[in-house]
Parts: C-alpha cells; structure tokens; sequence
C-alpha cells in the first residue's frame, strides 16, 4: 500500500520522460534541413519548399488545435497577420531594435488570442469555428479600413534593418538560409509541440476535449487550458507569420485574410491533425499541388474544394492519420505472426 | 449501520426547487442523508430523481431551497469546489473519457485529490488489469465500474451515483451493490444512490426516499418502504 | 442631428438588419433540425444574387427574384440529399469541412460564368424612385426591402408555429434526440427546411443585388455578420437571431457613420459582450 502510493507520487511529479528517440528524431530533422539545400540545388524549388515550411508551420498550428481542443478554427489567419503587421509597423516606427519587436510581435498575438480565448472556448464546437472566421475577417476588415495606421489595401514594405542577431539580414531573405531557419524552427516547434502533449498539461485538455463535463466533476477548471492550448496554436501561428514578414520583407491584408485561415485549415486536413506533424506534411503537399496545377491554377480554389471534400469524407485521419493507422496494423500483424 | 443521526448532516437538501420546461421537477424537496447512511432514492420515470442529483452536485442551479454539506451552505459553489470538498458523483449515461487509457485518466482525476489512490482504486474495482487498455476498448461493464472509479478517486466524503448499475446484467449489478455497500462501510463514505434495480437498492440501502412527480413521498427504512401502502400503489404495485 | 434624419438612419439600419435576417434564418433553420451549419450559405447568397442578376435581365426584376428564389431551393434540396443526408451521424466538423470546400468551388464557379468584375442589378423604373417620410426622401427599393423581410418574418413565424413540419423544426431544435426518437423522420422533412432556408439565401442574394455590387466575393461579408447574429442569437433560435439581426442592422449602419474605420469591428466587439454575459447567446437554444 505504502509502496504504490509512493510510486504514485514519484509517477505525479516527474513528467514523463523523453525518449532518446524523439531526441534522436529531432536531430535528424535539424540534420536534414541544413542539408538539403545542397541537395536540391534549385532555387525555385527552395523557394517553393520555404513557403510550403511557412504554409506548414501555420497548419501545425491549426492542426495542434483540433488535435488538442477538439475545435476546428476558420480564423488562424488573425494571429498570423496581426504578428506580421506587429513587426511590420515596429519596423516602421522604429521604436524599439529589432530583437525586441520580434519578441513583441510574437507576444501580442499570442496575448490577445489568450484573451479572446478565454471567451470562445466556451461556446460548442461548431459556433466555435464560427466565431473565429467572423474574428478572423473583423482583423481583416480592420486593417483595409485603419488606412492611417496600415496603409490599407496597399499594405507596405517592412524597412528590414541590415542585421539580425548579428546576421546579414540576406539570411532570411534568401531561400538558401531562410529555409534552413524555417525548417529548423518548425522541427523545434513540432518538438516542443510534442513535449507539450506528453505533459500532465497535454493530457489534461485531452480529457477536456473527451469530456468537458466529467472533467470539471473531477475538479478542473476548463476555460483555462482551453484559452491556453488556443493561445499556444496562435503563437505557432505568429511565428509563422513573423518568418512571412521577415522573408516576404512586405505586409498587406492578404495575410490576415480567410482564404489564408482556409488554406492552413485544409493542409491540416489533408496532411491529418492526429500527429503533430500532419499538417506540415499536408502543406507540402498543398504547395506541390498547387505548382503542378500550373495553368490551371485559375480554378485551384474549386480544386482545393474538391480536394476538402474528398478528403474530409475518403480519409477523415488524413494522410499521417492513415499512414500511422496503416504501420499500427502492420505492426500488430506483424507482432501476431 | 442504521445510526448516523448523531452528528448532522453529510449532505442536505431542503425547500429544493427546480422547474424544467411548465412544470416542476423537483419541487419543495427536503432531504437529509447522515453520515456514512447509504440513502436509496427511487420512484417513477419522471419523478425527478436526476435532477435531484443534478441540483445536489451542482450540475444543474439551484433554483430556490438549500444545499448543505455538514451544515454548510454549498449552494454558491462550483462543482469543481465541491470536488475539492469531498463530494463526487457518477452518471446515468457512462461519463469517462472515451480516447484516454483508464490509467491515464485515473491520473488525471488524482491530479485534484489531496490523497490519490489510484491502485487502490483499481484494485478494488477489478481493473488492475486494465491499466493502459483505451476507455472506449474496454467492456461496457468495466466503462461503468472507471465512471464509478473516477468519483471515487481521492475518497470523497459524499457520493452521488446516478444509476450506477444501468445496462449491468443482474450479476453484474449484485457484485457492484456488495462492493458499494462494502467501499461505502470501510471508507465511511455518505452514499446517495438513484437506482431502477430495486434488488440492489433493497439489499444495500439504510434508509430510501421515494419521490413521485417531484415531490417525496414517503421515506423509510427498506422495510418500511416495502409496506408502505402509498409507495405499492403509487410505484411497486406495478412491479411486484 | 434632427429627428428626421435620425429616423432614416433607423430605416437604413432596418433595411441591412432585415437582410441579414432573411440570410440568417436559414442558417437557424438548418441548424435547428440538423445541429449542422452551412458554411456555403454565403456563397448561396451569392449565387442567388448572380442568376436573379440574369434572369432579370431576360424577365424582369419580377421574375428574376421568384427565379433565384426557386433555383436556390432546388439547390438546398440537392445539398440535403447530397451533403447533410450522407453526413448525419457523423462529427459535425465533417459537415462544415465539406460546406467549407463548396464555399470555394461556387465562389469559383461565379468566377468563371459572371467573371470577377463587378455587376449591378437595375431596379425596374417603378421602384428606382424615392419617397418622401418626415420630410427626408428615402428610396423605394429600401422601403420594398423592408416590407418583404417583415413579410418573410410573419410568414416564417406562421409556419413554425401552425404546420407540422414547423412543429417538427421547433421540437427538433429544442432536443433533437427526443424528437427522433417520437417517430418523426427527420430526414423526410429536412429537405423542405434546408429548401426554404437556401431559398430564402437566394431571395435576399437576389433584393440585396441592387443595393450591393455584384462580386464574386459578396458572399464572405455576409456570412460572417450571419455568423455573429446566429451565434449571438443562440444557434437555432428564430426570435433571437431577428434581435440579433435587427441589432446588428442598427449597429452596423450607426458604426458607418460615426466610426468608418471601426464598423466593421463593431459587431465583433457586440458578440464578444454578448458572450461573455451569456455563452449560449440571447436565446439558449429555443426556437
């Protein structure tokens, strides 16, 4: 008796540990990044890749949601845009240096989704996802309107300074560094995604999203992690947005608008939410797609809709979903023989 | 293991109102469990013994009336203080977490108890076993057996089960009726229990409180409610 | 500001407030008996206003509205079959990720048949004209707009509370396990309701028309203000999304006015109130 509740204790305060392989699987990751620039050679296939690992980090950040709160978002665009015009308009207005309005420009997204947080995570599911498209377009609305502040429509060019953290700022204009930043980044943020679910904290909003009611009859508040765990997916998304401003060295209201949301939702359904890197798995694809599509990509929206809705109803776990539920069978087949 | 009525109340209801759509489903209801007393509460469909729960735990408002627990008005608190104040309850529809193991989940739930007892817990509800097993995997008799094993992590004082024996076949409901009678007696927990299986609530309750149509209408020993003549007319005498 | 004036703001607001409503309603009605919502509703709007657009210009502003009208409830009754039919029993999201890759196919579609410039739809010469109230000239058109979306309302309202399909529909959004499990086929009735709220889409396309300019893009403004009124006035609730509609309508004409570059945030921050006070909105879930 004495000893289980002792074992129980150590189990309540050590979270649990990583294992060698997901450090092992973090190292490859970076290892690969820094090296296949070399390997693919091509600039426009770096340039396309770059915007797929942006496109990709904006899915994560999606995805990281429906897998963790249960609730699908129409409105990630927001958080995205409002970090990239934070950054954009620091820049401008030259009131801080550059280090301090990068941490900014990632800080106030995340603070304002934590706040808004707190009241949508409320509502059911499917009102859910209405609301962040409203919220989504009134940031949209407000930068075509707010013209003295964000130029509206025009947008403008972010005035870059010449280093960053010591850097030439051609690292993160180039596609050679840039995508090695981005993907370095992205394997960092899926990483730290991942230690995120495996926390007492994880798994906590996963029993909220299972079940909200029998968790608060087990003593949890539940508006708090969900306002957390919606907070922590606008950060993903920030960062994604502050390395768009940063690459793109240009800012207008297309990255606050709802296609942008839609996108990053459909290469979260496409690439399959249940693993943490689905998403950037189906933003790959979506990129690729959408450079094959060459000229017919006057309709690619029509055919990003026949793509949502095929795969919404053929492969509900998506692409990672079914290729992790395909190695599950083999492996348990394999365990039988 | 008839006393109890020394000491106040573990859990009290009185003047309990709750209307629901025209009508009252709980209407004017007192209601006084003593310490360690396993209280049956039985009537017809309909009677408002749900809802009776739902108020007493919080789920549901109180509309006008009293909730108490040793006294203490509870009536203002969230469901999670009443957690933390020794109360818990099941539910009539199996209320786990469906995608989590039964382990993981039981660790959640301690998470909150100032004395987890998770192997205690499983060891005395038979699912020791079970352990790393998916909740939605596991057989629908031992889902009821983790939603009772989720309230009773941490040991509450005061325990609400709402049909705990629902869908259990008539062996299944008899080895959870000794189990409560036995947890409830050893952990010296005040049990209130809506149940429809009258041989279960024959066979473990100390007192029963009938309701009909929202309001009591009688209360008693098991003995005593048997013979009622109110109570056969009005709910037995259909199944007896 | 002189009363007068004041008072045709008010009737410019009711103008917007009474579209939305008509859009809105049919967002309320499908959820109310499916728990599903359409994110292509916008796009139905859209689409009604485009061929009520064509129509008339073979038929007639008359013809062009029944038209659009009718065709529209000949596509929500298609959508039914095909869409929500198939889909029911399933997460709702999967319902919303489907609607959402409609969305993008009919905006594409517009784009293709009417092209992305702009269109506008005259008025026949009988309602292009104003009249005056109070001293102030208001136009006809607005005036017509009005009166059809209180037509719309009564109607609506009637048929919710007398027929059986509309008894059916106030049960069903109230507890819609109950109400199938009474005996009552959802899926016979679903179509006429999913028909009449994409009809009544198209309806309000078509009056908007000459209001707005014509553009592919028309759908999305529209359904995010029916969003925040459905939402604010409990999803499935018909009296409170006409509050909510006739307040937005109100607050959305007062903001442009006075605030130009906030407008458009304006409802936002009314919804967000609202659910801070009350998370389910005006209405909890009543029809």
């Amino acid at each position: 008796m004495s000893r289980a509740t002792m074992n129980l204790t150590a189990g309540r305060l050590a979270a649990p540990r990583l294992s060698h392989l997901s450090w092992l699987l973090l190292a490859v990751a970076v290892a690969v990044g820094f090296g296949l620039p070399a390997v693919v050679g091509s600039v426009l296939v770096l340039t396309l890749l770059t915007q797929a690992v942006i496109g990709g980090m904006l899915a994560v950040g999606v995805g990281f949601l429906i897998r963790q709160n249960g609730v699908v978002s129409f409105g990630h665009a927001a958080w995205y845009g409002v970090s990239a015009y934070c950054i954009g308009l620091l820049l401008r207005h030259e009131v801080l240096p550059v280090e301090a309005a990068l941490v900014l420009a990632l800080a106030v997204p995340t603070l304002m989704a934590f706040l808004l947080g707190l009241v949508i995570v409320r509502v059911p599911g499917v009102a859910f996802s209405m609301l962040t498209l409203a919220v989504g377009q009134a940031f949209h609305e407000f930068a075509m309107k707010a013209q003295a502040v964000t130029n509206g429509d025009d947008g403008f060019a972010i005035p870059l300074p010449d280093t960053l953290f010591g850097l030439p700022i051609s690292t993160v204009q180039q596609p050679e560094t840039m995508f090695v930043l981005c993907w370095t980044l992205l394997a960092l943020v899926i990483f730290g995604l991942y230690v995120t679910v495996r926390s007492p904290f994880g798994r906590l909003t996963e029993a909220i999203r299972e079940n909200e009611e029998r968790a608060r009859f087990i003593g949890y508040k539940t508006v708090l992690p969900r306002a957390a765990t919606y907070a922590l997916s606008a950060f993903v998304a920030a960062l994604a947005g502050l390395l768009f401003a940063l690459y793109n060295g240009f800012v207008s209201p297309e990255v606050l608008h709802w296609t942008l949301s839609g996108s990053a939702l459909i290469m979260a359904v496409i690439g399959g939410s249940k693993l943490l890197w689905g998403p950037a798995l189906g933003a790959v694809i979506f990129f690729f797609l959408k450079d094959l599509a060459g000229n017919l990509t006057e309709h690619w929206p029509a055919m990003i809709g026949v793509t949502v809705i095929v795969v919404t109803v053929l492969m509900p776990a998506g692409i990672a979903g079914s290729l992790a539920e395909l190695g599950g069978r083999l492996r348990k087949s394999g365990g039988r023989a | 293991m008839n006393g109890g009525t020394t000491g106040g109340f573990a859990i009290q209801g009185t003047a309990l109102t709750r209307p629901y759509g025209g009508f009252f489903a709980v209407n004017k209801v007192d209601i006084a469990v003593p310490h360690g007393e396993i209280r049956g509460l039985i009537g017809p469909n309909g009677a408002g013994k749900s809802t009776l729960i739902d108020v007493l735990s919080g789920r549901a408002a109180v509309w006008s009336g009293q909730v108490r627990m040793d006294g203490r008005d509870i009536g203002g608190m969230s469901v999670q203080e009443r957690r933390r104040h020794g109360m818990a309850r099941s539910f009539q529809k199996t209320n786990i977490f469906p995608e989590l193991s039964v382990r993981e989940q039981l660790d959640i739930a301690a998470r909150q108890a100032e004395k987890p007892n998770v192997p205690e817990v499983m060891e005395e509800l038979g699912l020791t076993d079970l352990g790393p097993a998916r909740a939605r995997d596991i057989a629908y008799g031992e889902q009821r057996r983790l939603d009772l094993a989720l309230a009773l992590i941490g040991r509450p004082r005061v325990l609400l089960l709402d049909e705990p024996a629902a869908g259990l076949s008539m062996r299944e409901s008899l080895n959870l009726a000794t189990l409560l009678r036995d947890l409830a007696q050893r952990w010296k927990v005040t049990v209130l229990i809506v149940e429809h299986d009258m041989e279960v609530v024959f066979s473990i309750c100390d007192r029963i409180t009938v309701l009909q149509l929202g309001r009591v209408l009688a209360e008693g020993t098991p003995d005593e409610i048997r013979r009622s003549p109110d109570v056969i007319t009005a709910y037995l005498g259909s199944a007896a | 500001m002189t009363a007068n004036v004041f008072l045709i703001q008010i009737l410019n607001g009711l103008v917007y407030g009474g579209l939305l409503f008509i859009v809105s309603v049919g967002l309320v009605l499908i959820f109310g008996l499916r728990r599903v919502v359409n994110f292509a509703h916008g796009s139905l709007f859209m689409i009604g206003a485009y061929v009520g657009f064509s129509i008339s210009l073979v038929a007639g502003f008359w013809v062009g509205i029944v038209g659009a009208a009718v065709a529209l409830a000949i596509a929500g009754a298609l959508l039914d079959v095909s869409v929500f039919r198939p889909l029911r029993g399933q997460d709702p999201i999967a319902t919303v990720l489907v609607t959402f890759g409609l969305l993008l196919i009919l905006e594409d579609l517009a784009n293709t048949v009417w092209g992305k410039e702009t269109h506008s739809l005259p008025l026949p010469e009988m309602l292009s004209g104003s009249v005056e109230i109070l001293g102030q000239p208001f136009p006809t058109y607005r005036l017509l707009v009005i009166a059809v979306a209180a037509a719309v309302g009564i109607a609506l309202a009637l048929w919710l509370r007398f027929s059986r399909i509309g008894l059916f529909v106030r049960a069903s959004s109230v507890d819609p396990v109950t109400t199938a499990v009474q005996g009552v086929n959802t899926d016979r009735v679903s179509a006429v309701v999913v028909a009449i709220g994409t009809g009544l889409a198209g309806l309000s396309g078509t009056i908007a028309a000459p209001l707005l300019a014509l553009s592919p893009s028309m759908g999305g403004s529209i359904l995010i203000e029916s969003f925040i009124v459905v939402v604010v006035g409990g999803l499935g609730s018909f009296s409170g999304a006409l509050i909510a509609a006739l307040a937005i309508g109100q607050i959305h004409n007062l903001g442009i006015i006075y605030v130009p570059w906030a407008a458009t945030m304006v409802p936002f921050l009314l919804m967000v109130a609202v659910l801070v006070w009350r998370p389910t909105g005006f209405a909890g879930s009543h029809v």
